[in-house]
C-alpha cells in the first residue's frame, strides 16, 4: 500500500486525480483504521492532515466555518458551538468516546456518508453547506442534497470537503438533537433526530420547522412531507402526534443487530414528538396544548 | 511502503519505521516492545490501547503509526517513577480497582489524561473520562473510588 501526506490541497487532489478509487482519504483514521484491519487494503492511502489551514473554527458573518480536519471534541469544547448551535453542539458532545472525539474529524463523519453519522442529521436541519475542491475547481453544496447513498456522497473518490459553512439559525429558533442506543457511550445512533422549530410572532404555530433523521434511511433525510404539513398549522399535541407519525413514515429503515426497522419506525415517531414537544417549549415558554 | 517514524515516547526520542497500515498500537507494542499498552476490541470501542497523544487520551488501535511521527506520546510505563507508582497506580491498588487486570493500563492512562486536566474531577467529568474504557470484571464503583483517591492525593488532599 502506497502512502502519501500532500502538504498543500492541490497536491492532494492531484493524487487523488491519478489514483481515483483505489485512493482512500484518510484523516482521525477512526473508521478507516478499521477498514484497513478488518476489511480490506486500499491501494494507497493519502493523509490529508498535514495540509495547513484545514483545521480552524472561525466565526464569518452569520455563519460559522469549521475546517474539515477540526476534530469532534474541538467542536464539543466550543463556546460558540455550544451556544449558537445546540442541535450541532449535541451530537458531538454524544459521539462515542473522548478517546474518538480527540481523534475523528468532523470532515470524516460526513464524507463517511454513513446513514448514522451522528453529526449529519444536526447539520441537515442547520442547513449546513460544504465547500468541495476538486482537481479542475471547486463548488458549494448544501447538505441536504450531499448524501447519495451508504458511503456514498458528492465528494467522490476525487474530491475533498475543504470547508463546512453553517448558518446561525434565526433568533428566535430553539432546536434539539436526540439519539436512541442502546449505551450512552460508544453506541452507534439506533435513531437520531435533530429538530429545529421557529415560531410565528404570536408564538401560535411554526414559522420553519426543519426534521432531520439519522440511521432510518440509506442516507441521513429531512422529513420534508412532514415539514410543510406542520408550517403555519396552530401549535397543538394532536398536531405534534399527527407530525410523529408521518415522519415515521418518511423514515425507510433497515432492520439489524441493533433494532428491526419496525422499532426504528417507532422511535422516530416518539422522539420526533419529544423534538418538537421540547423545541417548542424552550422556544415559546408554552407547553404544548393539548 | 515503509514509512520513518521520528516520535517521543515516555520522553524518550525514538527513531524506527513502519508500514502505513500500522496502527499505533502495533507500533508500539510489536515493534518497540511496549506490551502496557493492551490489544483488545481493535476498532476503537473499549479504552485497553489508549495512550496520550500531544496530552491527550485516543486509542492508539485506531491510530496511524505514521501519526506518531513529531508526536508526544506516554504510555503505561511511563507513568512511574522508578520503583515509585504513579499516585492513580497506586490508588488503584489500593481500592481494588483491578481484578484481571487487562482494562487497567488503558483506565490508568485515562484517568492520568483526566487528573492533568483537572484535580478536582465532577461526577460527569469522570464519566466523560472513563466511559471509553470497559472493564468487565470490577463493575466500576472501586475504579471511581481510585479515581477520587487519586486526585485526593494529587491534590494535596489525602
Amino acid at each position: 500500500m502506497d502512502y502519501f501526506e500532500p502538504k498543500t490541497l492541490s497536491e492532494a487532489l492531484g493524487l487523488l486525480a491519478k489514483y481515483g478509487e483505489q485512493a482512500k482519504v484518510i484523516a482521525g483514521g477512526t473508521d478507516v483504521m478499521v477498514d484497513i484491519k478488518y476489511k480490506e487494503e486500499p491501494g494507497c492511502l493519502v493523509n490529508i492532515k498535514k495540509i495547513p489551514g484545514l483545521d480552524a473554527i472561525r466565526e464569518n458573518g452569520g455563519s460559522l466555518r469549521v475546517g474539515p480536519l477540526v476534530t469532534i471534541r474541538d467542536i464539543e469544547t466550543n463556546s460558540i458551538v455550544r451556544e449558537r448551535l445546540p442541535v450541532f453542539w449535541e451530537a458531538c458532545h454524544q459521539f462515542a468516546s473522548l478517546q474518538i472525539r480527540n481523534t475523528a474529524t468532523v470532515g470524516g463523519n460526513i464524507c463517511r456518508a454513513s446513514p448514522s453519522g451522528e453529526t449529519l442529521a444536526p447539520l441537515l436541519v442547520l442547513e449546513a453547506k460544504g465547500k468541495l475542491a476538486f482537481a479542475d475547481g471547486e463548488k458549494s453544496e448544501p447538505f441536504t442534497s450531499f448524501f447519495q447513498g451508504p458511503g456514498k456522497s458528492s465528494v467522490g473518490a476525487k474530491g475533498l470537503l475543504t470547508e463546512i459553512e453553517i448558518p446561525y439559525p434565526s433568533a428566535g429558533s430553539k432546536s434539539i438533537y436526540l439519539k436512541h442506543a442502546v449505551r450512552g457511550a460508544m453506541d452507534i445512533a439506533m435513531v437520531g433526530v435533530a429538530v429545529l422549530v421557529t415560531p410565528d410572532a404570536a408564538n401560535n404555530g411554526l414559522q420553519d420547522v426543519r426534521i432531520g433523521l439519522g440511521a432510518v434511511a440509506p442516507t441521513p433525510i429531512r422529513a420534508t412531507k412532514t415539514e410543510t404539513m406542520l408550517r403555519g398549522k396552530p401549535f397543538s399535541a394532536a398536531l405534534v402526534k399527527e407530525a410523529a407519525q408521518m415522519a415515521a413514515s418518511e423514515s425507510s429503515p433497515i432492520s439489524d443487530q441493533r433494532s428491526s426497522a419496525e422499532n426504528r419506525r417507532w422511535i422516530v415517531e416518539a422522539l420526533t414528538r419529544r423534538g418538537l414537544q421540547q423545541s417548542w417549549q424552550a422556544a415559546t415558554g408554552k407547553e404544548v396544548a393539548s | 511502503m515503509s514509512l520513518t517514524i521520528n516520535t517521543r515516547i515516555n520522553g524518550k526520542s525514538i527513531r524506527s519505521s513502519a508500514e502505513a497500515s500500522t496502527s499505533l498500537l502495533e507500533f508500539l507494542r510489536d515493534t518497540l516492545e511496549y506490551k502496557g499498552t493492551k490489544l483488545c476490541c481493535n476498532t476503537g470501542e473499549c479504552g485497553a490501547c489508549t495512550v496520550i497523544y500531544n496530552g491527550k487520551p485516543i486509542n492508539s488501535c485506531v491510530t496511524m503509526a505514521a501519526d506518531a511521527n513529531g508526536a508526544e506520546i506516554i504510555t503505561i510505563e511511563g507513568l512511574a517513577n522508578g520503583d515509585e507508582l504513579h499516585p492513580v497506580q497506586q490508588a488503584f491498588i489500593d481500592t481494588g480497582a483491578v481484578q484481571c487486570g487487562y482494562c487497567t493500563p488503558g483506565y490508568i492512562i485515562s484517568v492520568k489524561a483526566l487528573l492533568d486536566r483537572t484535580t478536582k474531577p465532577t461526577a460527569e467529568d469522570i464519566e466523560e473520562a472513563v466511559s471509553g474504557n470497559i472493564c468487565r470484571c470490577t463493575g466500576y464503583n472501586k475504579i471511581v473510588d481510585a479515581i477520587h483517591l487519586a486526585a485526593d492525593r494529587i491534590a494535596g488532599r489525602a
